[in-house]
């Protein structure tokens, strides 16, 4: 069933594919269109510039007139993130505007991350370091850059922490794919390439039997609006 | 050092977020409220009311006794911090089913207001989704009809809602046209476009008199509301008038009236 939280989500995206802000980008997860997933790279000339700090946001059905819940999954080290990656910031709280969207939350984080708020402190340490030693605070923020590339290939002996580890994974999957190499997924849907295939059915139906190939195809095209109609 | 914080006051970890607890406790709150009280009420009684609305109280009692003199019933609105938003719309647009003329004028305002909040900044994305549905349940009373289907409409939360945050919308329009003018009504040291924009258009953020002053002029409808407070034996009732210090002033008759009790917002049906 569609309600009024879920057409406006897929109207955010729709916006969100078309008029992509610079520097983040976000999509739905796979199968919930309440739960997305998104980027947020490090502004340029600041100490987080060239990091990829991943963040899930998850909307209720009162969305947009209450806003979402957003946490960095990446690890983060800036005065007004907490621990567990939540955000103290004002417009995800008491000045919350229904007329925000999903672009409008992302610019604002990265923002954020330009202008840290001293006072509101989320982070005691970041913001003490922030205020008194910036060279410290630099040093710690360089740190979490260089972590977020890693997310994905970090092995670590904590069981507890491994699982958690694949669920990142598994989120840093689908955002590369949905956000980051949609274009070159694009054109590789527009141009197959039959003598390297992954799969050797399509491939031979792609060369041999187009008519058998696109009938397949479109079964598979009707399974993907599934997730966004009823979910 | 940490741990002798953390040992003298366990209760408070600042690395913890806060806010999550307190915003769900609220929404809490809110389900309550929602489960239990309707956007916009059938029409009731006084007599129907008189028990919850005095509580034994005498003064109030004595109130609902002046309110049943001038007027047979009362619709409540739900306790959720948009009644004053939601009492207005609903309201005027039942007025409107009888009155075509100020159809006519009301939909070129509310037409027209949607390119003036893009002016002023909106964002014309977002905006164009609360304006599209806030036409839609304008158009409702077009031609004339009864109220069943407008009141539903104001019990859809996808639509009420919608209408209120438009409400909204206009009030911090309004204010942000006129920050000269308002920018001293304003406590705390804040711009009016702060205060738009922590006491305007969040959801569910209470109305004062600068709001429903706002509005009512924002849309050119005069109204009166009747106060039951605690002072005199009768209610002290209130015309807001947009037309004040013009040459339509005196025209100004309200529209409709709405009844204020201390933090909430209902309306009221004359004799």
């Amino acid at each position: 069933m569609t309600t009024p939280a879920r057409r406006r989500l897929m109207r955010d995206f729709k916006r969100l594919q078309e008029d992509p802000p610079a520097g983040v980008s976000g999509a739905p997860s796979d199968n919930n269109i309440m739960l997305w997933n998104a980027v947020i790279f490090g502004p340029h000339d600041t100490p987080f510039e060239d990091g990829t700090f991943k963040l899930t946001i998850e909307f209720t059905e009162e969305y947009p007139n209450k806003p979402p819940t957003v946490r960095f999954i990446s690890k983060m080290f800036h005065p007004n993130v907490y621990a567990d990656g939540s955000i103290c910031l004002d417009i995800l709280q008491n000045r919350w505007s229904p007329t925000y969207d999903v672009s409008a939350i992302l610019t604002s984080i990265q923002s954020l991350l330009h202008d840290p708020n001293p006072n509101s402190p989320a982070n005691y340490e970041a913001a003490q370091l922030y205020r008194e030693t910036r060279r410290e605070y630099e040093k710690k923020v360089a740190a979490i850059v260089q972590e977020s590339w890693n997310d994905d290939d970090d092995e670590d002996d904590d069981e507890g922490e491994e699982e958690e580890n694949n669920i990142l994974n598994l989120m840093e999957l689908d955002n590369v794919i949905t956000n980051l190499m949609l274009p070159l997924f694009q054109s590789l849907l527009d141009e197959p390439n039959p003598n390297s295939p992954a799969n050797n059915l399509a491939a031979k139906l792609y060369q041999e039997n187009r008519r058998e190939y696109e009938k397949k195809v479109k079964v598979i095209v009707e399974e993907s609006w599934i997730f966004i109609g009823e979910v | 050092m940490e741990s002798n914080i953390e040992e003298t006051t366990p209760s408070f970890d600042p690395s913890k977020n806060y806010d999550e607890d307190t915003l769900a406790q609220q929404r809490e709150i809110e389900k309550e409220i929602a489960a239990t009280q309707s956007m916009v009420s059938q029409l009731y009684t006084f007599d129907e009311i008189v028990e919850e609305y005095s509580q034994e109280d005498a003064i109030y009692r004595q109130k609902i006794e002046d309110l049943k003199s001038r007027f047979k019933n009362l619709r409540k609105t739900r306790g959720d911090g948009n009644c004053f938003y939601r009492a207005f719309g609903f309201a005027y647009l039942e007025t409107l089913l009888s009155n075509g003329k100020e159809y006519k004028r009301f939909f070129d305002i509310a037409q027209k207001s949607k390119d003036e909040l893009v002016s002023l900044g909106f964002p014309q994305f977002t905006l164009e989704d609360f304006h599209d549905t806030f036409m839609d349940v304008v158009k409702m009373v077009e031609k004339p009809g009864t109220t069943d289907a407008l009141l539903e409409a104001f019990n859809d939360g996808g639509l009420s809602d919608y209408f209120v945050v438009y409400l909204r919308l206009l009030v911090s329009g309004h204010l942000q046209q006129n920050a000269d003018l308002y920018v001293y009504f304003i406590d705390g040291e804040r711009t009016v476009k702060e205060f738009c924009s922590q006491e305007v258009e969040p959801m569910g953020k209470e109305s004062d008199h600068i709001h429903i002053v706002s509005l009512t002029k924002a849309l050119q409808v005069p109204i009166c509301v009747e106060y039951m407070d605690r002072e005199g034996d009768k209610c002290n009732s209130f015309t807001f008038n947009p037309f004040e210090g013009s040459a339509d002033a005196a025209d100004a008759t309200p529209v409709f009236t709405l009844l204020y009790r201390p933090g909430h917002y209902d309306i009221l049906y004359p004799l």
